[in-house]
Order: structure tokens, then C-alpha cells, then sequence
């Protein structure tokens, strides 16, 4: 039991400090800003980190075409690669100004992501007409 | 891995794992809109005997942030290795028999959840620190967002399931 109490406790501090750490929540508030906007951009322009082939479990650099007698391409997990590396790059980039925090707009946080939902919808817009 | 296969068939595993994966995100839906009827509707003084809809409101939010980052990243996880196997199995006969609209719903799913996943940090930090008045709005609207987020996956998911699953 003290071995498990002292556990709890320690885990309670750690999640305390990074709860009043103001450089996390930097990070996190960048974080969450930069996220759809990489999201979004990885999907319309075309920029996952990886394309994966699920008949074949090959995995492509970048953005593969599917190949002949091989199956889909599934780009889904290289936009979701590229916007947590992109996103996680910016907000420890922003961390070293914990300040910074104070100066964005926190309406951005939930804005960016509703905007970010028509633009997705109309990249899926051959599922719709068809 | 391929030795479950000997004990069972290939449908029948994924079948077990796709109904985890939906029994997560009964929980997360759980928590999710807990959370989201206490900030949209405070209970500020229950006068009297309190019912269902004041006790179902009443919960300590706070509580809740780091089991509902946890449940949605798990969520997440086991939704991304069932996608593998669905871009496969399903969409392809699903396409076959012109469900365009259905398989539409799914793959905006997929943007919604990583959309999701994009919050949970600044979700987590503004529950983390509720005596910080600057947090209050934009913690009630990423929760609200968040909430709203995790009824469309889940019931999109749910149909996609009734138009073809894994058995």
C-alpha cells in the first residue's frame, strides 16, 4: 500500500507541474493552433510524411501513388505523422517564450479546427457527387 | 501474432478488436459529454431533491481531463490499426456496391479524429488550471468541440459498422 500511495503521489506531482508549468502550455497552445493548419495543409497540398500500402505493408517516403496490382494507398497516418512532428516542433520551438501564451488569441484553439472541417469536407468531395 | 489464428478466424479477431475499439469510445463518449453538459449547464444551486438531469451535470469536470486524453489517444491508436484492415475489407465492397456517401462519412471521421487529437494538449492544460478565469471560454468551447467531435466519430462509426463489419 505505501509503495502504491507513494506512486500516486508521485504521479499527482508530476501532472501538477506540467498543469503550472507555463511553458507546457505554450506548447500546448501552439500545439493545438499549428495542428489543423498542418493537418489541412499536409492534406491539400498533398504532403504526408509516409504513404502506406496496406496490401502489401510497404511504406513510402512522402506521397506514393498507388502501385499496379498492389492495392490502395493510405495517406491518413503520414498527415497525421506530419502534424504532430510539425506541430509538437512548433510548440517546443515556442515553449522557450513561455510568455509568448499570453499574446495569442485563445479563440484561435477552437476556430482553426472548425474552419479546417468544410476545407477537409470538400477534398472528400468525389464521396459525395458520385 | 499469426499464432491467434490458429484458435481463431481472421474476421472473428478483427470483430474482437473493433469492438474494443468501439467499447472505448462508448467511455470516451461518456466522459466527453459529461463534461460538456456540466460547462454548458452549470448547476449553480439544486434546490430541493436533485434528479438525473442535475446529478448528470453536477460531475467535477476537472476529473475527467486526463482519462478522456488517455481513452481518445488509445481510441485513436486501435481505430489507426483497424483502418489498415478496413481500407481493405470493407471500402472495397463497399465501393462495389456504390455506398459513396457512407465511406464519405467514414473518411471525415478520420479528419475529425485527428482534429481531435490536435486539442487534447491545450483540452488537458486549460482543465488543468480552472481557477484561471482567462481559461474559462475557450475551455468550454474546446470541450464543446471535443464533445461534439467524439458523437460524429462515434455514430459514423456505428452506421459504417452496420453497412458491412468485419464478420
Amino acid at each position: 500500500m505505501a509503495v502504491a500511495g507513494r506512486e500516486v503521489d508521485t504521479q499527482d506531482k508530476s501532472a501538477r507541474s506540467l498543469a503550472t508549468s507555463p511553458a507546457f502550455g505554450t506548447f500546448a497552445i501552439v500545439f493545438a493552433i499549428a495542428a489543423p493548419i498542418i493537418y489541412v495543409a499536409s492534406e491539400v497540398a498533398g504532403w504526408p510524411l509516409f504513404t502506406y500500402h496496406p496490401a502489401t505493408n510497404r511504406i513510402d517516403l512522402g506521397w506514393g501513388a498507388p502501385r499496379p496490382n498492389e492495392g490502395p494507398a493510405m495517406y491518413w497516418y503520414g498527415w497525421v505523422a506530419t502534424m504532430v512532428i510539425g506541430a509538437s516542433l512548433l510548440g517546443i520551438v515556442a515553449a522557450r517564450w513561455p510568455r509568448l501564451s499570453a499574446r495569442i488569441p485563445l479563440f484561435l484553439i477552437w476556430l482553426l479546427p472548425l474552419l479546417a472541417l468544410p476545407v477537409l469536407a470538400y477534398g472528400l468531395m468525389p464521396f459525395w457527387t458520385r | 501474432m499469426n499464432f491467434i489464428f490458429d484458435y481463431i478466424s481472421v474476421s472473428t479477431f478483427w470483430t474482437i478488436v473493433l469492438i474494443v475499439h468501439a467499447l472505448l469510445a462508448v467511455a470516451t463518449l461518456g466522459a466527453l459529454t459529461h463534461q460538456a453538459v456540466s460547462v454548458a449547464l452549470p448547476v449553480r444551486r439544486v434546490v430541493g431533491a436533485d434528479g438525473f438531469l442535475t446529478r448528470f451535470r453536477a460531475v467535477y469536470g476537472a476529473g475527467y481531463a486526463t482519462a478522456v486524453c488517455v481513452l481518445w489517444v488509445v481510441t485513436f491508436l486501435l481505430g489507426g490499426w483497424i483502418y489498415t484492415k478496413y481500407r481493405i475489407s470493407i471500402r472495397i465492397p463497399l465501393e462495389r456496391i456504390g455506398y459513396w456517401k457512407t465511406l464519405g462519412a467514414f473518411e471525415m471521421k478520420e479528419h475529425v479524429a485527428a482534429l481531435g487529437l490536435g486539442l487534447l494538449p491545450a483540452y488537458w492544460y486549460f482543465w488543468k488550471n480552472p481557477k484561471y478565469p482567462a481559461y474559462d471560454s475557450v475551455r468550454t468551447a474546446v470541450t464543446l468541440l471535443l464533445a461534439a467531435m467524439c458523437w460524429f466519430a462515434f455514430l459514423v462509426g456505428h452506421v459504417l459498422n452496420n453497412a458491412r463489419g468485419f464478420g
